[in-house]
């Protein structure tokens, strides 16, 4: 009988136990929202790593070697998208960046994600957030689209000598610029086929000789 | 008394947790809950300012120049704090700031620097926090996209 009572006793204790723990968790103000979950001053020299950025050059490169290691993400509206964009960037607009899980679309560690949008202040934004959220595979264009058009779209060369880099970052430029004036040229519904065409062109011209 | 002695195992784990989650809840070197909540004012660039609109903002200013020098135009009444972006988390500094009663302003002549700050500040609980700057079109596409007619056709 006492042995029993004892049992009771603490079995008595354990729910008011639980049940006072319920309550605190109850009444605190959590939500079910996503939240940063690397310590502040990690993030800050995280992100203050100056390796988080391409150039618009370096990403002219990925999308003419057309490179699978790399996701380009446009964040801006999808209207804004829709009427200009990086070849084979995909659009994620910043203000629905945290409406669903950010992890869904940069979960694959084995690529590139590179943020961009016509400045620099959301692509940053959006690397700060994932970064916050201990997702490691994120970079931003440095400049965005306004940088692209300056450097990319608008590069000419003029003069009698050119160096053999400077040659190569030109004819990098150009074919990048081709296929920017090429891809945003057609009506959206051609754009698709048109990346699929060309994958298959350049790989034809990039034979040489066997 | 009796109950009280009976229950003090259980009372005990109950303060531990209490003390526990108050020192959590009140820190500043920490993130808030729902990051999507503290993020809502860059979502509609509601946290950018010009120092025009400055002027407007109630309470007392605190300055952050995350730049060597202020540029020209941007100078404004308050109290101002020249720090580099990578010791903006030091301890006087963060307290400064999360215990500012008015607006903080960021201010550096480099967007991409500002936005980052002005998001991990806004994370730990920072409500009136701003991106002063005087160009607030950083977001808008300057060029226009002329569409290559001819190679469509030809496609």
């Amino acid at each position: 009988m006492k042995f029993k009572k004892r049992k009771m006793n603490t079995r008595v204790k354990f729910s008011v136990g639980l049940l006072c723990i319920g309550l605190i968790l109850a009444l605190l103000p959590l939500s079910g929202g996503r939240s940063f979950k690397v310590k502040p001053q990690q993030l800050l020299s995280e992100v203050l790593d100056n390796n988080n950025y391409f150039t618009v050059d370096q990403v002219a490169g990925f999308i003419v070697s057309e490179d699978s290691t790399v996701q380009i993400i446009d964040l801006r509206a999808p209207e804004e998208f829709r009427m200009v964009n990086i070849p084979g960037s995909i659009n994620i607009p910043y203000s629905n960046f945290l409406n669903t899980d950010p992890v869904i679309f940069l979960n694959n560690e084995k690529i590139r994600n590179i943020f961009y949008s016509n400045g620099d202040i959301e692509s940053n934004y959006a690397i700060t957030i994932s970064r916050g959220l201990n997702i490691k595979n994120t970079y931003a264009m440095k400049g965005g689209l306004n940088e692209w058009f300056r450097t990319v779209m608008n590069s000419s060369f003029s003069g009698e000598k050119i160096t053999v880099r400077e040659n190569a970052l030109f004819e990098n430029r150009t074919r990048a610029k081709k296929m920017f004036n090429e891809m945003n040229s057609l009506p959206d519904s051609l754009r698709a086929k048109f990346i699929q065409t060309n994958h298959l062109t350049t790989k034809k011209l990039d034979g040489g000789c066997e | 008394m009796v109950i009280l002695k009976n229950f003090r195992v259980v009372i005990l784990v109950v303060i531990i947790v209490l003390v526990l989650i108050l020192i959590r809840s009140s820190g500043i070197y920490h993130f808030k809950n729902n990051a999507k909540r503290w993020a809502e004012p860059s979502f509609s660039q509601a946290n950018i300012i010009t120092p025009e609109k400055v002027k407007s903002l109630p309470g007392n200013k605190l300055i952050i120049n995350l730049d060597k020098k202020m540029a020209r135009g941007i100078e404004i009444d308050g109290d101002s704090l020249k720090i580099s972006a990578d010791s903006i988390l030091n301890s006087n500094t963060a307290k400064t700031i999360l215990r500012n009663n008015g607006p903080v302003l960021l201010y550096s002549s480099q967007p991409d620097l500002t936005a980052k700050i002005w998001m991990i500040l806004s994370q730990m609980g920072c409500k009136k926090i701003y991106i002063l700057t005087d160009e607030p079109y950083n977001e808008i596409l300057k060029y226009k996209f002329r569409p290559d007619t001819l190679t469509s056709n030809l496609l």
